[in-house]
């Protein structure tokens, strides 16, 4: 196997884009990506498309071989990559291992969802769908709720407070405010989501314990990486940035089959098996970029990917830890919580942040300081299925 | 209406004994391919729920309560629950297992779970 490296990154602005549909998010997307590379008017060896909704919510199938035409890469090999909201990462993966055994050259992976076409029952009824059909989906839960009732536990469990939520919530939309591709870009005040009378109106409850705070919005967006083997990197313009590890676990469908329901298993194992394989300790880490589909879960992954040891994770967030300048900056893009969640393209936009992050090209108040390695975790289903990335800045 | 049985199977493995809800073709615990097929038992302790407010497509309520609870012989299902207020519940209280219809798809009634508290 030989190493590869992102030679190009690109994003559109994730938000709700209702001039654009799915093939034009895939398309702006990619190209930004071949810009960035400087490849011109040169093609890509194989294209890989993250998607999980455009049958159910665009009523579209085989996105990766419309997107070749868009953008004139025939006959390059394609194909798309469902696996639920960790599709993105799941189609890096693909594209690395393709690169990595010497098979194809440079790559072209893109992750994309147009999720506004429809209506927020219809997108919640969709994003559902991934539950168990007959134990799980008939009764009407949602991934919020599933989160709602995660929470919970582990609020019982570990002491977490609504307020550790709120400064998570606070502090990404702090984040996403400066990050102009992020899908809200405002800030929120403590006062304005807990303490006033118009809270409960502003924040009102989502899935008990969560509140609407607590979860990311439903976005439509795309982002794209080029990948091709390290020693071709220097014939690119931009640093490259090294795939130094990757890791990928599964575990149980239903979320009371797990012993303990607290225990992110899928997460401590891809996260582990990304640091083993980059010969790196989760304190070597720069920067990371963590899957904060709901609050709760920016602190349950950063003490399964064992940033802190379980049951800290929330006081350190209080205690400034996470944030730009602290001990493990944690979604310096504003997270799914501000950036938004185009379930897709999530996996992929968290790789193309850090890329920036890697290669220094963020404006001050963004860019964590000399960034020399990042870490991303994307979780699929709830918690079923993540896949983990440890990235290093090249020379 | 008729007073319905709760109508879910779970499934035993006959090689280690480990009680499974829903079906897997192979035992979580030691791979084993038989089963008995079991009833939920009794009451059931109420493990965890959540209050849920965005409601996907096909329900008409404001709100739903969804919890998952634990039998007397070990299985565990996910059900709905009747509450109005998250402070009517807590951790570990039981409930009755009741059966019903949860949701309407495609315009036919489905059956599933609801769990009632009982202090
Ligand atoms: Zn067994």
């Amino acid at each position: 196997m030989r190493p590869v490296a992102i030679v190009g990154a690109g994003m559109i602005p994730f938000g709700r884009r209702d001039d654009d549909n799915l093939m034009d998010l895939l398309a702006y997307a990619s190209l930004n990506a071949l810009d960035d590379a400087g490849l011109g008017d040169k093609g890509v060896d194989s294209v890989y498309v993250a998607n999980m909704g455009a049958g159910m919510l665009n009523h579209q199938m085989s996105v990766a071989s419309a997107l070749v035409d868009r953008l004139s890469l025939m006959p390059a090999a394609a194909e798309a990559i469902e696996n639920g909201p960790a599709s993105g990462a799941s189609a890096i993966k693909n594209g690395l291992l393709a690169v990595a055994s010497g098979y194809y050259d440079v790559v072209l992976v893109v992750g994309g969802e147009k999720m506004r076409d429809v209506s927020g029952w219809r997108a919640t009824d969709f994003v559902a769908s991934m539950t168990h059909p007959t134990a799980e989906y008939i009764y009407g839960i949602t991934l919020p709720g599933m989160a709602g009732m995660f929470t919970r536990l582990y609020m019982e469990k570990y002491g977490v407070t609504r307020e550790h939520l709120v400064q998570v919530a606070i502090k990404n939309q702090e984040m996403g405010a400066l990050n102009p591709y992020a899908h809200v870009e405002s800030r929120i005040t403590h006062e304005g989501i807990v303490d006033s009378w118009h809270s409960r109106v502003n924040n009102p409850p989502v899935a008990d314990p969560l509140h609407l705070y607590d979860v990311c919005p439903v976005s439509d967006g795309a982002a794209a990486v080029i990948l091709a083997p390290l020693d071709m990197a220097k014939k690119f313009k931009k640093t490259p940035v090294v795939i130094a590890g990757f890791g990928q676990a599964t575990d149980t469908h239903s979320l009371q089959e797990r012993q303990d329901p607290t225990d992110l298993k899928a997460v401590t194992l891809a996260s582990q098996q990304a640091l083993a394989m980059a010969k790196l300790t989760p304190s070597d880490i720069s920067v990371a970029e963590l899957h904060d589909a709901f609050t709760i879960l920016e602190i349950a992954e950063s003490e399964h990917v064992g940033f802190f040891p379980k049951g800290q994770g929330a006081q350190a967030v209080i205690d400034g830890k996470t944030k730009l300048g602290g001990q493990i900056p944690i979604n310096v893009s504003g997270g799914l919580k501000a950036r938004g969640h185009p379930v897709g393209a999530t996996g992929v936009a968290q790789v193309v942040d850090l890329v920036w992050q890697l290669r220094h090209e963020l404006p001050e108040g963004r860019q964590v300081k000399n960034a020399q390695t990042g870490l991303s975790v994307n979780f699929g289903g709830f918690g079923n299925n993540v896949v983990s990335f440890v990235l290093r800045r090249g020379e | 209406m008729m007073k319905q049985q709760i109508n879910i199977v779970a499934y035993q493995c006959k090689a280690c004994g480990k009680v499974h809800f829903p079906f897997h073709d192979r035992c979580l615990s030691c791979k084993g391919r038989e089963f008995d097929e079991i009833k939920p038992q009794g009451n059931a302790k109420l493990i965890t729920f959540s209050q849920i407010f965005n409601l996907p497509w096909g329900f008409d309520n404001r709100f739903i309560f969804v919890g998952v609870a634990e039998f007397e012989n070990g299985v565990k299902a996910m059900g709905q629950i009747t509450a109005n207020d998250p402070g009517e519940l807590k951790l570990g209280m039981t409930v009755k297992p009741t059966w019903g219809v949860v949701r309407v798809i495609g315009g036919e009634d489905v059956y599933g779970l609801i769990y009632k508290p009982i202090q």
